[in-house]
């Protein structure tokens, strides 16, 4: 126990602003020899933020960083590196097509004679996977062919050079299947055993009795738990997280009018993405998919609109089977779709507000074979006064001058235009800020009630279900874990969900 | 379709208080005071060739000049479609030969009318090849249109052992003058002008071709049928190389496995001069035209000032990097304000 207490990381004070407002308020974080600290908040805890200053990232307003002893005034990443951190990151950021050797000896590869020791790296390679438990990784094939959980482990092989004392993982188990989940929990034993110390950034409740040590609870920039996690139970860290006001978003008064049943999913998988996922969803009914991106809610909703093929199971529309097959049957059947990117997916940025919102609707506006721009303005002009959305009076505008929130309206009412049943909605609000937010909300509430559509929504963000939603479905991993209905959703019933 | 696109988040300047105006010039690919200082270099030059060269404003001069950009106007069209889509031929040239190699080949047998189906067909063919490449297959069309450039020049030399065929009794289409001393393939150009530019912006086909140029996914994912409409584009390209290889081998009376060398750069150099963005989604006809009159003027004008012809191979490239220095630079000071 005695070498457990040295103190490997020490940040004290550290305060952080962007833009005048101050995310971190002077947070503490420590890090013994040995030791798995579980770093838990919410989005926009501020977690990202502050590992980011320990990786050198971003310099902090107030505050300091030791690290083995030795005070850093300025981090950079190199120094960061040097000190011993090694960051591992959400997404994976390897190159696919070389082998798991050169990947991990990836701007480091052993020299001789003036050339490239392949030798060596294999051997290096080999030792750094087994340090980790990998041993059955073949360090000559190609990384594309390998599994994301290998490619996970290849991810902080590279990482942790052999002087590495501190590793921090970004919640590395959220594209994991839980088997790919017990083998790194197992290199993090490894690792621990060898006394690196870990900072594990997750959301996972489950995940922190599992591995954690200590468990540190970050709220709107303030630390607000710091505790051994045996000390600890599931409901202290969730008011934690969450705190007493955040409980409290206000949920929509109105409950949905019953009618008919617009889409029936039964049993339905697509590849790996999601299996046996089986819900309805009602006309006038703003039903939520809820889960961490991956976990199969954003695939649900491809799935529905022909993106992705449908593996098992059956979709219904409208009490007959789903005649859909890809985007262009799924418009004519009546689902209209806004997808998660807006700018890599959703906007044609060269063009008007107006020809990104009649894009769907010009074979329905041609007479004859003619489309004229008129009709493309009147239908702006109706959904912008309709909308609320804020931009010139001229339709002619590029769509790429408005704002966040003002495209993404511009988004629903292309489905609006097009008269579509059944919207499908993946992170609606992502990059919108907080007033629009409250519009988008308003208006898919509004459209499923007076127009009666059925309103799908695939999101991460446990507030938006809370505002927005009649009836939740919590994914995880690719199945549905549980259901809440009306009243009953709020915040800490979604963390709770989330966590077991 | 794998074009690599730059999306700019561009926040251009607040509409100005004539919105009306504004709207015209944003709405379109180039806008109006950039087609209107592409038509000033255009007065320019004319300018500049009228006082250099007594005979250059003369009309039969000036028919010279429409009668040399044709050809090239009639390749110009699609392939601007084409590359509004975010997507280039470059195989215009050698189709167009090929279309007139086989027409010399199949004329001395079976007549005109069948040599001039056996043409176009080879055109047509030509560009569902490169239209299935492209949206089936998946492979960048500037690397598809390449290789076919290079199989399409080969086979021309195959099929006529690299000699020039003489075709005799087919001058109408590229000679007659039917309308106001004004030659054939002029008119056709100039109609063919005309219902592409309806085309491109009053029907839904030709919209299309905008947005998928802008963002070929969210095109995908607001119904658009992405893949049939480039392959119906590339189609069209393909019939223009069989429409220009048939006027090339009737104005010359003769099908050179030379003919049309190097004109998918002229091509595509009129249509970036006109304002086209090469990352898809902006672009005109009326730039296009606009574009070729500049070259065609130019080349008119150097051939009347004596100067050398290769120069005018140095002072087309020139204007093809201008024009596409200019189209970059315009990209990035959009993102710049971004």
């Amino acid at each position: 126990m005695s070498h457990n207490d040295e103190l490997i990381l020490t940040a004290t004070g550290i305060r952080k602003s962007f833009g005048g407002v101050e995310v971190l308020h002077g947070v503490d974080l420590h890090l013994r020899r040995g030791e798995v600290l579980a770093l838990l908040g919410e989005n926009g805890a501020g977690k990202s933020t502050l590992v980011k200053i320990l990786a050198g990232s971003y310099r902090p307003d107030a505050g300091e960083v030791a690290v083995g002893g030795v005070t850093y005034a300025t981090l950079d990443p190199v120094l960061a590196k040097k000190a011993g951190i090694a960051m591992i990151f959400q997404e994976i950021a390897d190159a696919p097509d070389l082998t798991v050797a050169e990947n991990i000896a990836l701007g480091r590869w052993p020299m001789r004679r003036g050339a490239v020791d392949w030798a060596a790296m294999r051997e290096s390679a080999r030792d750094s996977l087994a340090l980790l438990g990998g041993t059955e990784i073949d360090v000559d094939a190609r990384v594309r062919t390998l599994t994301i959980g290998q490619r996970q482990l290849i991810e902080i092989a590279r990482n942790l050079s052999s002087d590495a004392r501190i590793l921090v993982l970004d919640e590395p188990t959220a594209a994991l299947s839980s088997i790919e989940v017990d083998r790194l929990f197992e290199a993090i034993a490894l690792l621990k055993k060898n006394g690196v110390g870990m900072i594990y950034i997750t959301h996972r409740l489950d995940e922190v009795s599992r591995i954690g040590d200590r468990v540190e609870v970050l709220r709107d920039g303030h630390l607000t738990l710091n505790k051994p996690v045996a000390e600890v139970d599931r409901n202290a860290m969730v008011s934690a997280m969450i705190g007493r006001e955040a409980g409290d978003v206000a949920r929509p008064a109105d409950a949905p009018e019953i009618r008919e049943t617009a889409i029936e999913v039964h049993g339905l998988s697509s590849g790996q993405a999601f299996a046996d996922v089986s819900f309805a969803c009602r006309e006038g009914e703003v039903l939520a998919l809820y889960g961490k991106i991956g976990s199969g809610t954003a695939e649900c909703a491809e799935t529905i609109f022909g993106l992705r093929s449908v593996s098992t199971g059956s979709i219904d529309l409208f009490g007959k089977p789903s005649p859909v097959s890809d985007p262009v049957s799924a418009v004519r059947a009546g689902i209209g779709y806004v997808p998660a990117d807006r700018k890599r997916e959703g906007i044609f940025a060269a063009r008007s507000a107006a020809e990104n919102l009649a894009a769907p609707s010009w074979p329905l506006m041609a007479k004859r074979v003619v489309l004229r721009a008129i009709r493309e303005w009147t239908a702006f002009l109706h959904w912008r006064t309709e909308l609320k959305i804020r931009s010139t009076d001229s339709p002619g505008q590029l769509i790429s001058t408005l704002s966040g929130g003002n495209q993404q309206k511009v988004l629903l009412a292309r489905w609006f235009e097009r008269r579509s049943r059944v919207l499908l909605l993946v992170e609606p609000t992502r990059g919108v800020d907080v007033g629009a937010r409250a519009d988008i909300y308003e208006i898919l509430r509004s459209t499923a009630r007076s127009d009666h559509r059925a309103v799908i929504i695939a999101t991460s963000d446990g507030e938006e279900v809370v505002q927005v939603a009649d009836r939740v479905l919590v994914m995880d991993r690719g199945r549905i874990t549980s259901e809440l209905v009306g009243d009953a959703i709020s915040s800490s019933a979604l963390a709770l969900a989330v966590g077991n | 379709m794998e074009k690599p696109k730059v999306f700019t988040s561009s926040k251009l300047p607040a509409a100005p208080a004539d919105d009306t105006k504004s709207d015209r010039s944003t709405r379109r690919g180039r806008s109006v005071p950039e087609l209107a200082a592409l038509g000033v270099v255009l007065v320019v030059m004319i300018g500049f060739f009228s006082f250099s060269s007594p005979y250059f404003l003369r009309t039969d001069n000036l028919l010279n000049v429409l009668t040399a950009i044709a050809v090239t106007g009639i390749l110009a069209i699609p392939a601007t479609m084409l590359l509004i889509a975010g997507q280039v031929d470059l195989s215009v040239g050698s189709g167009a030969a090929f279309a007139g190699v086989v027409f010399a080949v199949v004329v001395a047998d079976h007549g005109v009318p069948v040599a001039v189906l056996a043409a176009v067909g080879v055109g047509l063919a030509a560009g569902l090849v490169n239209g299935f490449l492209v949206t089936v297959v998946g492979i960048n069309s500037l690397i598809t249109t390449l290789g076919t450039l290079a199989v399409l020049r080969g086979a021309t030399r195959l099929l006529t052992d690299g000699q020039t065929a003489i075709v005799s009794d087919f001058t109408f289409l590229g000679t007659a003058r039917p309308i106001l001393g004004i030659p054939l393939p002029v008119i056709i150009f100039v109609a063919l002008a005309v219902v592409s530019l309806l085309v491109m912006r009053y029907t839904v086909f030709g919209r299309s071709l905008y947005a998928i140029g802008a963002n070929p996914v969210a095109a995908r994912l607001v119904a658009i049928r992405t893949g049939l409409i480039l392959l119906i584009t590339f189609v069209l390209s393909g019939l223009a190389m069989g429409l220009g290889g048939l006027i090339l081998t009737s104005q010359l009376s003769s099908a050179s496995p030379n003919a049309a060398l190097g004109l998918e750069l002229t091509v595509v150099t009129a249509i970036v001069l006109g304002g086209a963005s090469l990352s898809g989604g902006r672009g005109t006809i009326t730039g296009t035209i606009v574009g070729l009159l500049i070259i065609g003027v130019m080349n008119n004008g150097l051939v009347l000032m004596n100067v050398n012809s290769f120069w005018q191979d140095v002072a087309r490239g020139i204007l093809l990097i201008l024009a596409v220095s200019f189209d970059r630079l315009r990209e990035r000071i959009n993102a710049r304000q971004g």
